[in-house]
């Protein structure tokens, strides 16, 4: 075993094509325990960014500015009353959210943090991952037929028909990025000539974007774009997110599909649904955005500009730390606050060690990617958050029609030009010269 | 003999009954409900999704303030008037107080005639900006709610400060004023008028052309101008279906008569329509409120009228444009301290019939949104 | 036709949807939050709020400037006003002896204290008027002089 540890470290590759059991255990549990973090932190992002753009504080009172509220919900899950309807079906109840919770976290098998930081990196990755989040909607269905109650039940009828609908858009935006991979070409316009091989691995996507010196995004233009966007809004309504949410809205009548879900069981589908939302976003991160490129790559490159963006992992985390500090200062001097006071300070400290650790250049280099996706799923998150405070919710047939009538229409479109642009050098050679 | 439900005559004729019966359901939207905006039952039959007919059962809010009335004197029973509609306090208190001013032939003078306009337009204000809140939040976009009530707070403290309560005012006395305007009214009221502007354009930026908005509200809850007439409903609501009716306009009371403004209309009486005459509504309340502030005359603020109230015999119905609609006070005086009877006409328990036209043929998603256009206060429907 | 080609472009980039995005994003600056944190931030109250009623005294004597006329009594909606009294022998004049106040049910309408015939009963600027059993909401007349007896939770 040991063996096993030491000589992955002089390989190039993610634990899965080495065949490293010991590794890869670990990378998956560096993973799990990753998304679980993520998770609890997006609870606290949730709360306090929507109630900001409310004009109110959000959670204030456990702990510092709330920070101690996820943790507070998780043990209040925790100890709650596990509720059964007495006519539910008990086994498929029980497995309901396990299957939703599987689905969701097996996902990250393949998604990829950086060049070889990926648990394995499977030749139709993409495929891979759009195929087991679909297997999410099975568990959303077992749960509003084991509830035996008819509210639940058409909750969870209207949700899986939602998300069937959008896979399909988000499919044909898939399949557009996917195309672009095969170009020869680099600089978002050219195509390049001659047959380029395309690939679904994950990280050969990323790859790709490296070797053609454009993010998929501005490639192009505006084709790459209206791709992502086809995706970032079919995304949204995937995981059943404003202005998607019509399912499990709270003021309409039929409520979502784990209405008789409670304490641990209803967790693991809120765990579930974070979960989701964070790999739809490494999709789309992967895809369009460079994966862990950081951004410039190709504009302000060489060593000097690659020191200066390896101190931004480092700065980013001072800059929290810095923020905390200030809050620290501003708290009120009651006597009620002293323990808060000082345990955001203290955060703020720990904060601050983070972003020396992260400037220290042996571990610099090393972060970069890790961060870079990280950062740009995080921003992704802010977007989902944005969204939910800003629009109103679509009404079921119209978001139906959105899905079908709209991005339908226009991932194929998309796809089709994409296609034809890609091919248009070669059409126009074969039209001149002619073999 | 068929025994008769509270639904039976929504069940469905012989012709519309489709094949497969079971599609038939009768849903309860119960009293208890996050969006209906109070206490308020209401039975949907439906086919499937489509709405057949609906039944409002109401009276869950009634507190016999109508019956009160009998037992108070005319001065006791002002508080209880605010109560009805609690969202708009100070409208309700202006009917009562003008419509008992009738029956003593007692007109109050021109100074408390403007602190009233005022503040009947504030309230106006700040009922509209409560009712696009709770609406928006139905629909789904919660954040103007937070916005709406950010702003609604400034027209709280403006009455607070005026009358010493903020909901259940209080403000107006038979005769006139109580309170005399205090130190710094004008300035705070135009100061306020300066802040809700870009507000109200704050509001509309998030809503008016959104196009999930517009898809939400456009055609919902279709009426027409004459199904309004039919049905006796006033306000927001009959004029969103293009009928120009303003009590302040048509039956001037208090000093209206001296004031420049316009009634928006809609056009074709949907949903999004009394969404923009609402708005349009608070922006012409802001201009009454302008006019009035720059030329508060002076003079007393209560007329002269007895200390103990005995309006000679006889009845007087005067009715006022509150927000929600034409709110009318009916009160019979039998020549002692206390009124024979006081018949309240809520604007919202007219307005509530409208529920069933609007309804018909729609979709339970929209039943939601259509209870919110109608702007209902279960105060005020059940008393 | 120009403008409809403008509308069609903006409605093509989302142009809506970006204006609302917008209006949230700038209501985020910590400048905008409305919030109040009660109890550490109390609220300003105005002169006039009609709350927790108390009966003044004579600040040199400590008198009671009431003269049980029972005026406050006789106005009052919900009848919840008792006034007591007794007449002096020596000034013939009618003495407060005992007062209370029903809290329960007040209306909080502020006749009572429009009827005082001097400055006696005002409905002051307290709003925090909870009590634990529904006993300590009748105020009898030294709860309504002396005023609340506040607790201040330091933890």
């Amino acid at each position: 075993m040991l063996n096993q540890l030491t000589s992955y470290l002089h390989q190039n590759v993610t634990p899965g094509e080495a065949g490293n059991l010991v590794w890869a255990t670990l990378y998956i549990l560096i993973i799990f325990a990753g998304v679980s973090l993520a998770v609890i932190l997006m609870n606290w992002g949730e709360r306090k960014a929507l109630a900001h753009m409310q004009v109110r504080l959000g959670p204030m009172r456990v702990g510092p500015h709330g920070l101690l509220q996820p943790i507070a919900d998780a043990v209040k899950l925790l100890i709650k009353e596990d509720i059964m309807p007495s006519e539910a079906d008990r086994l498929v109840f029980w497995m309901a959210p396990l299957a939703v919770v599987i689905a969701a976290f097996t996902v990250y098998l393949v998604v990829p943090f950086g060049p070889t930081h990926a648990v394995t990196d499977m030749n139709i990755g993409i495929l891979f991952m759009l195929g087991t989040s679909s297997l999410g909607v099975l568990g959303i269905i077992m749960a509003g037929w084991a509830s035996n109650s008819h509210y639940p039940l058409l909750g969870s009828l209207r949700s899986s028909a939602q998300m069937v609908s959008y896979e399909i858009a988000m499919g044909l935006a898939v399949v557009s990025a996917v195309l672009m991979t095969s170009f020869t070409g680099t600089g978002p316009w050219a195509a390049g000539s001659g047959s380029g091989v395309g690939t679904l691995s994950m990280i050969g996507i990323v790859e790709a974007q490296k070797t053609q010196h454009v993010w998929f995004v501005f490639k192009f233009f505006p084709l790459g774009l209206m791709a992502f966007m086809v995706f970032a809004i079919a995304m949204v309504a995937e995981t059943n997110r404003a202005p998607f949410d019509l399912p499990e809205a709270e003021s309409e009548l039929v409520a979502g599909f784990h209405t008789e879900y409670s304490g641990f069981r209803w967790s693991l589908f809120f765990l579930a649904e974070y979960a989701a939302m964070i790999a739809v976003s490494s999709i789309a991160v992967t895809l369009w955005l460079g994966g862990w490129l950081r951004p410039f790559g190709t504009w302000l490159s060489g060593p000097t500009w690659d020191v200066v963006f390896s101190l931004v992992p480092g700065g980013f985390f001072l800059l929290l730390a810095l923020a905390a500090f200030y809050n620290t200062a501003r708290m009120p001097r009651h006597p009620m606050l002293r323990v808060q006071t000082l345990g955001l300070g203290a955060f703020g400290a720990l904060l601050g060690l983070i972003g020396l650790l992260l400037l220290a250049p042996p571990v610099r280099d090393r972060i970069q990617d890790i961060f870079w996706f990280v950062f740009k799923v995080a921003v992704f998150m802010y977007l989902y958050i944005w969204y939910r405070g800003t629009f109103p919710r679509y009404r079921f047939d119209q978001l139906m029609k959105v899905g079908w009538k709209v991005l339908l229409p226009l991932g194929l479109a998309v796809l089709i030009a994409t296609a034809l642009v890609g091919v248009g050098p070669e059409l126009a050679a074969w039209a001149r010269g002619g073999h | 003999m068929k025994e008769l439900s509270p639904t039976s005559h929504l069940e469905m004729e012989e012709k519309d009954k489709t094949f497969l019966d079971a599609t038939e359901l009768t849903l309860n939207m119960g009293p208890q409900h996050p969006s209906t905006h109070g206490v308020l039952r209401v039975i949907l039959k439906l086919d499937g999704e489509k709405i057949l007919g609906t039944e409002c059962v109401i009276g869950y809010l009634h507190r016999g303030v109508e019956k009160i009335a009998e037992h108070r004197t005319y001065t006791m029973f002002n508080p209880y008037v605010d109560r009805m509609d609690y969202v708009a306090a100070v409208s309700n208190g202006l009917g009562y107080c003008e419509a008992v001013e009738r029956l003593l032939n007692v007109e109050a003078p021109p100074r408390a005639n403007y602190i009233r306009v005022i503040l009947t337009e504030l309230n106006r204000i700040a009922s509209h900006q409560l009712w696009l809140g709770t609406h928006a939040l139905d629909i789904g976009a919660i954040t103007p709610v937070f916005y709406c009530f950010r702003d609604r707070e400034e027209i709280l403290k403006i009455f607070e400060k005026y009358c010493g309560a903020r909901l259940t005012t209080h403000a107006f006395r038979i005769g006139g004023c109580q309170y005399e305007t205090y130190e710094g009214f004008e300035k705070e009221v135009l100061k306020f008028c300066d802040f809700v502007d870009p507000k109200i354009d704050e509001y509309e930026e998030l809503l008016t052309h959104n196009r999930i908005w517009v898809e939400r509200t456009k055609g919902v809850g279709v009426i027409t101008g004459d199904e309004c007439k039919a049905l006796g409903v006033t306000g927001p609501v009959l004029r969103g279906s293009g009928v120009k009716w303003d009590l302040r306009k048509a039956q001037p009371y208090a000093v209206y008569k001296n004031f420049e403004f316009e009634i928006p209309t809609g056009q074709n009486g949907d949903t999004y329509d009394r969404y923009l005459v609402r708005v349009a509504e608070m922006r012409q309340s802001l201009r009454i409120i302008r006019q009035a502030v720059g030329g508060i005359p002076e003079g007393p603020i209560m007329a002269k009228i007895p200390k103990v109230l005995k309006p000679p015999v006889g009845e007087v119905y005067h009715s006022i444009e509150a927000p929600k609609g034409e709110l009318g006070y009916f009160i019979v005086s039998d020549g002692s301290t206390q009124p024979y009877r006081v018949r309240v006409r809520p604007p919202s328990f007219v307005n509530l019939q409208a529920l069933d036209t609007m309804v018909r043929g729609r979709l339970v998603a929209d039943v939601v949104a259509i209870i919110g256009t109608i702007d209902i206060v279960l105060g005020e429907v059940d008393r | 036709m120009r403008a409809r080609a403008v509308t069609f472009v903006r409605k093509a980039l989302l142009g809506d949807l970006f204006q609302g995005l917008a209006v949230t994003f700038r209501n985020q600056h910590p400048g905008q939050v409305y919030t109040e944190q009660y109890p550490l931030e109390r609220p300003q109250i105005a002169e006039r709020y009609r709350g927790l009623p108390r009966l003044h005294v004579n600040p040199e004597t400590g008198e009671t400037l009431c003269i049980a006329c029972d005026l406050c009594a006789k106005a009052c909606p919900e009848h919840l006003i008792t006034v007591e009294s007794e007449r002096d022998a020596a000034t013939r004049r009618k003495r407060l002896t005992r007062y209370w106040f029903d809290i329960s049910r007040c209306m909080f309408c502020g006749l009572c204290q429009e009827a005082c015939s001097t400055d006696a009963l005002e409905l002051s600027q307290d709003f925090e008027l909870a009590q634990y059993s529904r006993d300590g909401l009748v105020l009898n007349r030294s709860r309504l002089e002396h005023g609340p007896e506040t607790t201040v939770y330091t933890r």
